[in-house]
């Protein structure tokens, strides 16, 4: 199993003042040190207008860090592909890809906040169905001289990528998640699948929808590959693992996670701040493992055991990860 | 007078290509030169269709030289040309300016791209606001009542934190994060009579590229700088930026400057005399075209003072 890992937005955090010109230059140095202690990837995410200063163009954090590492693979988790003209996205995914020498993954989510949708210009109505048919745009692109593509959303006649990428097909994933329609709609399309953080039991509960959605589509099984974002937070005891918790729920979550319509409950219903009882926080909060040393790798065996290929952990504890856990899954 | 380097990007291999380019570029920044440019482009295999993404792993190769992408308007989201600029100066610490494509070379109106870079720019100056044009509207639901160009809040009402907004769509929404100048260069390629007025009128740097015959070059940048004066900008505000090729002990043409060190910069300072030029940059078209150690001893200083 693969350890990926990224930042959580390279944002000037209220809680962490500091200048945002400084959280750049952490971003770089961070995905040096990630290549040193051995991850296999590195991330950055994406979003738009919020107050924080968000990154709001993955590719192009991950290429001042191409120009700062070798081998690392840079990854986007999630990018918000419905924000994007499909055929722009695969010019941004295939200069990357030649400056980076080929080590580009594409982490493809629909987006979930409206306001996004409305200061881009383009509707969140049609996400679903948006995102699945630009990933085959994605995909015409960074596998044919030319191609043309006539879809309910997108249409191009003759059309060439330039540069060429460096891959063909350039990595795609797409994040959907972790309602069950989103596993059945990726299975059914055969895309490989990124969830979303969720408890382990929940977590099975989608890959085996979307590996019995993919089957009955015919895909054969080494198509359907899932990954899955971590967050795991250590610490010599439950309440120390939980008072790191506690301070990225002060300090991120809050925010990014309750504050947006991040949350969907089983009926696909965004959830906007929820209160603490609320059965979505609840979830939300059992999603982020806390545990020891021993708790977590026991906890990503079952991972590994259920042919998980990637966790994405995120950007603290990466030494005691690199050094005490990772070596248990090489 | 500043001076930047340009490239032709031929071949067959991007790779190689850009490396290339990226040597060059890391060796300029160790020369002094003040100035790389990237244009947007998709015509050939070596074409660099996303410059902001590639300048942004310049910027982490160099330290001080500036950073410049020309854009066109044909593809790019006003948004996402705003948000990309901005990412890259602060990735760059300040480094980096914006350039528009002529008009005519895109194929499309001279006002989308007059629109463009000014919503571009109040973009990255501004928070909450609002811009309705004929080819932006931000946010998109903006009315057709609203006023024309940039519109702010009315002062007042009570505060609301962004993450408590719930499922909303504002009126006014502010593009972040903003750049790391209050004001990075923003250009327009003076290719068409219409830019060429709209920018001298508002103080917009121009642009004209190598493509330009020289003698044309001198007659636009010479017109802009009437309608500017006339206008009463102020000329420390405007950077005007000529692009030409080079040929170092090489005959020149038409279209680019040639000869021995002591006759470029006879040749370069005369036509900034003419022209008020503040920014040559050299376009290369291989190697061959000089030695950029040379030109950086040679002409260079004495195109400064």
């Amino acid at each position: 199993m693969e350890f990926w890992t990224g930042a959580f937005g390279v944002t000037k955090m209220r809680t962490m003042p500091s200048a945002l010109a400084d959280g750049y230059d952490v971003f770089v140095q961070d995905a040096i040190n990630a290549e040193a202690m051995g991850f296999d990837a590195y991330g950055a995410p994406e979003h738009h207008f919020t107050y924080d200063g968000f990154l709001p163009f993955p590719l192009q954090a991950l290429s001042a860090a191409a120009a700062k590492t070798s081998t690392i693979r840079l990854v986007t988790g999630a990018m918000l592909e419905t924000l994007y003209d499909p055929l722009e996205a695969a010019e941004h995914a295939a200069t990357l890809d030649v400056l980076s020498g080929g080590r580009v993954v594409l982490g493809l989510g629909m987006g979930y906040r409206p306001l996004e949708f409305d200061g881009i210009g383009t509707a969140k109505s049609t996400r679903g169905a948006r995102l699945r048919e630009s990933m085959e745009v994605l995909r015409l692109a960074t596998t044919h001289d030319t191609f043309s593509h006539d879809g309910d959303h997108y249409r191009y006649d003759d059309v060439s990528l330039r540069p060429t990428p460096v891959q063909r097909p350039v990595a795609m994933w797409l994040c959907g998640g972790t309602t069950e329609a989103a596993a059945r709609r990726a299975g059914t399309a055969g895309l490989p699948y990124w969830l979303a953080n969720s408890p382990f039991e929940r977590v099975k509960v989608i890959v085996d929808e979307y590996r019995k959605a993919g089957r009955e589509a015919g895909w054969p099984d080494e198509q359907l590959k899932v990954a899955a974002f971590k967050d795991i937070f250590l610490g010599e005891t439950m309440a120390e693992a939980e008072m790191m918790r506690q301070v990225m729920i002060d300090s991120f979550y809050e925010e990014h996670i309750l504050g947006y319509g991040y949350l969907v409950d089983d009926e696909g219903k965004h959830v906007y701040n929820p209160t603490p009882d609320h059965p979505m926080y609840r979830r939300f909060l059992d999603s982020l493992f806390c545990g020891t040393v021993g708790e977590t790798v026991e906890e990503l065996k079952r991972y590994a055991d259920l042919g998980v290929e990637a966790v994405f952990i995120p950007s603290i504890q990466r030494e005691i990860i690199s050094t005490q856990i990772m070596p248990e899954f090489k | 007078m500043r001076v930047g380097l340009s490239w032709d990007l031929d071949g067959d291999d991007a790779g190689a290509a850009w490396e290339h380019v990226a040597g060059e570029a890391v060796a300029a920044d160790g020369l002094g030169y003040d100035s790389i440019w990237v244009s947007e482009s998709r015509d050939d295999a070596t074409s660099c269709p996303s410059p902001v993404l590639w300048l942004t792993n310049l910027a982490r190769q160099t330290n001080t030289v500036q950073l410049r992408a020309t854009r066109r308007v044909t593809r790019a989201n006003p948004v996402r040309v705003a948000e990309e600029l901005a990412v890259l100066d602060v990735f760059s610490r300040g480094r980096a300016g914006l350039a528009f494509a002529a008009a005519s070379e895109q194929g499309v109106p001279a006002a989308q791209v007059h629109e463009t870079l000014e919503f571009v720019t109040h973009a990255w100056a501004v928070d909450e606001f609002r811009y309705r044009g004929d080819f932006v509207r931000f946010p998109s639901h903006t009315p057709d009542d609203a006023p024309r160009g940039v519109t702010t809040p009315q002062p007042g009402g009570t505060y609301v934190p962004q993450w408590d907004w719930g499922p909303v769509t504002p009126d006014f929404l502010a593009i972040t994060p903003k750049p790391y100048n209050a004001r990075p260069p923003a250009y327009a390629e003076i290719g068409d009579d219409e830019t060429l007025a709209w920018a001298a009128t508002r103080g917009v740097s121009p642009l004209v590229v190598a493509d330009t015959p020289t003698a044309e070059a001198i007659e636009r940048l010479i017109r802009y700088r009437e309608i500017a004066d006339a206008e009463g900008r102020v000329r420390a505000e405007i950077e005007p930026v000529l692009e030409r090729r080079i040929v170092m002990d090489g005959r020149g043409d038409e279209f680019r400057f040639g000869g021995g060190s002591s006759e470029l910069i006879d040749e370069i300072r005369a036509l900034a005399a003419q022209t008020a030029i503040a920014h040559l940059v050299w376009r290369r078209s291989s190697p061959a075209d000089g030695d950029l150690l040379r030109f950086a001893s040679e002409v260079q200083p004495m195109l400064q003072a």
